[in-house]
């Protein structure tokens, strides 16, 4: 195969310069090896926003030809590798209206390798990440998933780590010492270089067979064409209510069917229903209107429309009641509150278990200098 | 929505059932400008916007005057800008209301992206164009470029000769934007000064008539109100716009079917109308014809006169629609003739062959028709900035067309300025 | 009799509808007007106001929305959050908009062409769209007091949707993608934030009721909305709303960088009503001196958009809020200085 391609899925906004710098240092290694190189990201997810999932691209090929001729195509469909920059990712993507769950590996050659960055283990992680039907191989880079925001980037190193990575998955694309070549130009940089090369040391990579994996069918969506689509732009509005079996008495909002946001989702709120207040602030603060106004007058954060932002955590006054939890601590969007109310003792366990998970994560800036400190920290 | 049927019709060479119905009509000596306030006064618009620029603004003068008087009632809005000004019709035209605005010139220009937006969300405006040079440099007279540059939009464009046919085409344009299968806007075009500021006699029709011709605007399911929630115009990607775009496709494809239906209704009603895209002048045994839209028809019918008279066997056609574009209407006509001078009061710089709008446009059309008989097209530029174009002028325009039917000394694709100083 | 009906009814929809306020958190309706499935970032304060201002409305309400994140991120691709008829206007019509919509239910209710009711009419823009290309038409909109409107700017204090420019609205030296810090320009954008709502309301004199709010202050901004949509003829509300994105924080902190733009005095809190100018929440209590204000450091080292401020530039901003305050004809309001 004379052309290779690289897709890279991301958290808009918080990996986006991330993502940039992986692709240049793609494109800039395959000019060392005297090959051509292109870079993209995929147009309809611009502007990004904060935490939905966005791909941006890279794409080597020997000649000007084979890469004309592999581009001649919208998107590339059939990749070599898959770079998951987050690996809540792996519960798969829903980047606009319409799209649907897509599993992380949807876009995956047969044969490919699925690359991640996470601190758990291979299995754990197949877990989350949708069957398909031909083998494909897994390969983890050990690292928490490194978040800037728009305009101080967290020099983390991820970005090097991921480019020796890919270097050990995917020789056939760029070599170690042509992602080494490219990071020490235009300025050597011996740490940078260092990086890389102990991925590409450490880089584990072991095959999932076909069929191995989460069996959840995603769900997905048929477009309509322009005859069966509403004339003079319209569409039908949402409903302000919807009837729940078992919800008499409470209030859950319309929603919308055809974007339900929570792929964009890496915390979720555990709450503890026994502390609750009802003080109502988490309900009224929530940009996503995520929260259901259960029968007893709680606030049950809906998995299927809460985006993980965290607010609610930030906002309720009452200490602990409100716990951001990593979401790889969970395998469904099932209800909290139904839970806690069929059995309050076997909920209390499962949040406790759930909050003992550490949540590290910032998305974005909080205060200057804290980039460095977390570094710091986790160098020790 | 109505079945969807892609194929053009043919129309029938006289596609009208002339009836003459019971009228009631007040013969007054009225401007275009004043025939058309009249016509929106009858229409019961809801909601008008106004915005002074000549030679339009005349319309507004007369509609702000019947409000006044209480001859009319409705929203009269005097916006901020041109922008607003379409921008708010367009969107009391969403709730349900029909309305009215217009422009001339660079303020149609600064409208722009209203004119745009109204086209795409198929709300059906009408709209006067008082044509008018586009600046710079200023300047008042004609041009007919500033309707022409929305013709890709999506909107429906005619130009109007008399001051009677703007009053009975403005009735018309409400029929057939406001029609469910089409739901496309309208703009009435009146040559600045000839039409918008000289005054003819006119009927001027009952209420009652007008009432027996155009039904309620009902945006049905489309409206935008509390008891019909939707969202209109979402954001969309690659995924959607071209189903969008071929929806506005299929909606400009229906136009001329229904056209037809209500010029045929309106002759019925009226008596008067004519036929619906075209007006055909001596062309029964033409040899060549000349073709062109607007006031222009004026000198040319009587250039047209004079040549008979001589023996020179020339015909002419009115373009009245330029969208729906009357493709087949204008190979039907233009069918048996060997040559054609199109003269356009427009430009198109840098265009094929750099001849004038409609030059171009009817090029495009009538090269299918090559298996019969295909004149050659002559494009000839006249009358720019209100310029007069003369009887004269015509006639050396005619003899032009002559020669190349006879392979005279010209090339059939020549443009040529017609009274520009050397 | 018939008569009598007739002319009340007509009274009724042109008087605007009557929305109390509610009186404290636990009384807010719980019906959502504009719901989840909108494609914003996490954390965003804008979607967060439009569902304040949809809550507050309730359902006899048409919304039209200017180009902007609002626009874009909402009903991205062929898809809707609203529960409320929506519909999008260009980014310089909110005005045009909102007059567009009333002139038309008016007159077809006039008429008899439609049923008789107070319906609300909401126009939404955001600060390009209306602190700089849309304020021409929104001017207009608040001289036409036969209309019952309200337009509110959502203030995210640049082009947000474009991936973050500065606009009229942004403040000094901030960080956006054509105001980069560089290695000549640390400083690229010099001016000072457009003082929008104030201008609008001495400008307008016929207009009843300008007042400022921001989505931290949930129950003040309903009651706010409620005025404005309550009191007849156009209205305007000019909202901060934290980015997350483009203002650069974690998205968790959005309620409280929005409580932190009224305690250090950058977002004076008040409603000018019948010309009458009143403080409230605790923009009153700086205004009276009951507290002091934070110093202007604790919100802008909070937010990576000043990350390349260094201590000058802090001073020169804390300055600037404390001329607001003290030298200011009315603190915090009209930058002329009284004799």
């Amino acid at each position: 195969m004379a052309t290779g391609s690289v897709e890279i899925v991301y958290r808009g906004v918080f990996q986006k310069t991330l993502a940039k710098n992986i692709c240049r240092g793609i494109v800039f290694a395959a000019r060392k090896q005297g090959k051509v190189g292109i870079a993209f990201s995929r147009y309809s997810d611009s502007p990004e926003r904060n935490g939905i999932p966005a791909k941006q691209f890279a794409v080597v090929a020997d000649t000007d030809e084979e890469m004309e001729e592999y581009l001649s195509r919208y998107e590339p469909d059939s990749n070599d590798v898959t770079i998951v920059a987050d690996d809540t990712l792996c519960k798969g993507i829903e980047s606009w209206a319409w799209n649907g769950l897509q599993p992380v590996n949807r876009m995956l050659k047969a044969g490919g390798t699925l690359l991640v960055t996470s601190t758990r283990s291979a299995n754990s992680l197949i877990r989350d990440i949708h069957r398909k039907g031909e083998p494909f191989n897994l390969a983890v880079v050990k690292g928490r998933a490194s978040f800037s925001g728009m305009w101080v980037y967290r020099d983390d190193h991820t970005d090097m780590r991921l480019l020796g990575a890919l270097a050990k998955v995917a020789p056939h694309i760029v070599t170690l010492d042509s992602i080494v070549a490219a990071i020490n130009e235009p300025k050597k940089n011996d740490l940078k270089a260092a990086s890389a090369k102990q991925a590409y040391d450490l880089v584990a990579s072991t095959t999932v067979g076909a069929n191995q994996g989460n069996d959840t069918v995603p769900f997905r969506f048929d477009l309509p064409g322009w005859r069966k689509m509403e004339e003079c732009l319209v569409v039908g509005a949402r409903k302000v209510k919807q009837e729940v079996p078992g919800w008499d008495g409470g209030y859950v909002p319309g929603r919308n069917p055809t974007y339900k946001k929570f792929t964009t989702r890496t915390l979720r709120p555990v709450i503890n229903f026994d502390t609750c207040t009802k003080c109502t602030i988490c309900w009224m603060q929530c940009p996503d209107t995520a929260f259901d106004i259960t029968p007893d007058g709680y606030y049950d954060a809906n998995m299927e429309a809460c985006c993980g932002c965290g607010i609610c955590e930030a906002v309720c006054p009452v200490a602990n009641c409100v716990t951001m939890v990593n979401e790889e601590a969970f395998t469904d969007n099932q209800s909290q509150w139904r839970m806690w109310a069929k059995d309050k003792k076997t909920y209390a366990a499962w949040r406790v278990e759930r909050i003992s998970l550490p949540a590290v994560r910032s998305h974005g800036f909080q205060h200057l200098g804290q980039y460095a400190e977390e570094i710091a920290n986790e160098r020790r | 929505m109505s079945a969807v049927d892609t194929a053009i019709p043919t129309p029938k060479k006289s596609p009208l059932d002339v009836v003459i119905a019971p009228r009631t009509e007040n013969e007054e000596l009225i401007s275009g400008s004043e025939a058309i306030a009249h016509a929106v006064r009858l229409a019961n618009v809801d909601v008008i916007t106004a915005y002074p620029i000549r030679p339009y603004d005349t319309v507004m003068q007369y509609v702000s005057k019947m409000i006044a008087d209480g001859d009319f009632d409705c929203e009269f809005i005097v916006a901020e800008s041109e922008h607003s000004q379409f921008e708010i019709v367009k969107h009391a035209s969403a709730v349900g209301a029909r309305v009215f605005a217009g422009s001339s010139g660079v303020g149609w220009f600064y409208a722009f992206e209203a004119l745009a937006v109204t086209a795409g969300l198929r709300l059906p405006m009408v709209a006067m164009v008082g044509n008018r040079a586009l600046d710079d440099p200023g300047a008042f007279g004609v041009e007919h470029n500033d309707a022409l540059a929305v013709r890709d939009l999506g909107w429906m464009l005619c130009w109007v000769s008399t001051a009677q046919e703007a009053l009975d085409t403005a009735l018309i344009a409400y029929r057939v934007a406001e029609d469910p299968r089409i739901f496309l806007p309208c703009a009435i075009s009146c040559d600045g000064a000839f039409l918008t500021h000289s005054q003819s006699i006119v009927k001027v029709p009952s209420q009652a008539m007008v009432d027996s011709f155009l039904p309620r605007y009902d945006r049905g399911d489309k409206r935008l109100h509390p008891d019909n929630p939707i969202t209109i115009a979402p954001q969309v990607n690659e995924d959607w716009l071209m189903e969008m775009r071929r929806q506005s496709d299929e909606a400009a494809r229906r136009a001329s079917d229904v056209l037809i239906e209500a010029y045929r209704d309106f002759n019925a009603k009226f008596g008067r109308g004519g036929e619906p895209f075209i007006e055909r002048y001596m062309m029964d045994d033409a040899e060549v014809a000349l073709v062109g839209m607007g006031t222009m028809a004026m000198p040319v019918k009587v250039a047209v006169r004079k040549m008979r008279e001589q023996g020179k066997k020339v015909g002419f056609v009115r373009v009245r629609w330029f969208r729906p574009f009357p493709t087949r209407e204008l190979q039907d006509a233009l069918a048996d003739v060997h040559a054609v001078g199109v003269i356009d009061r427009d430009f198109s710089f840098g265009s094929a062959f750099f001849s004038g709008v409609l030059a171009n446009e009817l090029r495009s059309a009538l090269y299918p028709a090559k298996k019969k008989n295909q004149p050659k097209i002559l494009s000839f530029i006249a009358g720019l900035g209100g310029r007069e174009v003369s009887t004269g002028n015509v006639m050396k325009m005619t003899k032009t067309v002559f020669d190349a039917a006879n392979g005279v000394g010209t090339d059939a694709q020549d443009t040529y300025w017609i009274g520009a100083r050397e | 009799m018939q008569e009598a009906k007739e002319q009340a009814s007509a009274r009724d929809f042109t008087s605007p509808q009557v929305l109390e306020p509610w009186t404290g958190i636990k009384k807010v309706a719980h019906e959502e007007y504009y719901t989840s499935g909108h494609r914003t970032c996490q954390g965003c304060e804008s979607a967060q106001m439009m569902r304040l201002l949809a809550k507050a409305a309730g359902p006899r309400t048409i919304v039209v929305g200017a180009t902007g994140c609002m626009y874009v991120a909402n009903t991205t691709y062929y898809s809707t959050p609203w529960v409320l008829p929506w519909m999008h206007t260009q980014l310089g019509s909110a005005g045009s908009a909102a007059t567009g919509t009333a002139a038309g239910l008016r007159a077809l209710m006039r008429k008899g062409k439609m049923d008789k009711e107070p319906i609300n009419v909401i126009a939404v823009c955001g600060d390009g769209g209306g602190a700089d290309m849309g304020l021409s038409a929104i001017s207009a909109a608040l001289q036409h007091t036969q209309y019952n409107l309200l337009v509110m700017l959502y203030d995210n204090e640049s082009y947000a949707n474009t991936d973050i420019q500065i606009s009229g609205s942004s403040p000094y030296g901030v960080n956006t993608s054509f105001s980069p810090p560089g290695k000549l320009h640390r400083i690229m954008h010099k001016h000072w934030k457009k003082n929008t709502a104030p201008m609008l309301a001495v400008g307008h004199p016929d207009c009843r009721y300008v007042a400022t709010v921001v989505a931290s202050n949930a129950v003040d901004t309903l009651n706010k909305v409620r005025r404005a949509l309550s009191i007849g003829g156009p209205t305007f509300l000019h909202s901060l709303n934290p980015c997350p994105k483009g203002w650069d924080y974690d998205p968790k902190y959005s309620q409280q960088i929005g409580e932190l733009a009224v305690e250090t005095g950058i977002w004076p809190l008040y409603e000018i009503e019948d010309r009458k100018l009143k403080m409230y929440g605790k923009s009153q209590h700086i205004a009276s001196g009951v507290v002091k204000r934070k110093p202007v450091s604790e919100y802008l080292l909070r937010q990576g958009r000043f990350a390349h401020f260094t201590q000058e530039d802090i001073a020169r901003v804390q300055a600037r809020t404390d001329e607001m305050w003290e030298k200011w004809f009315l603190p915090g309001v009209i930058a002329l200085s009284g004799a």
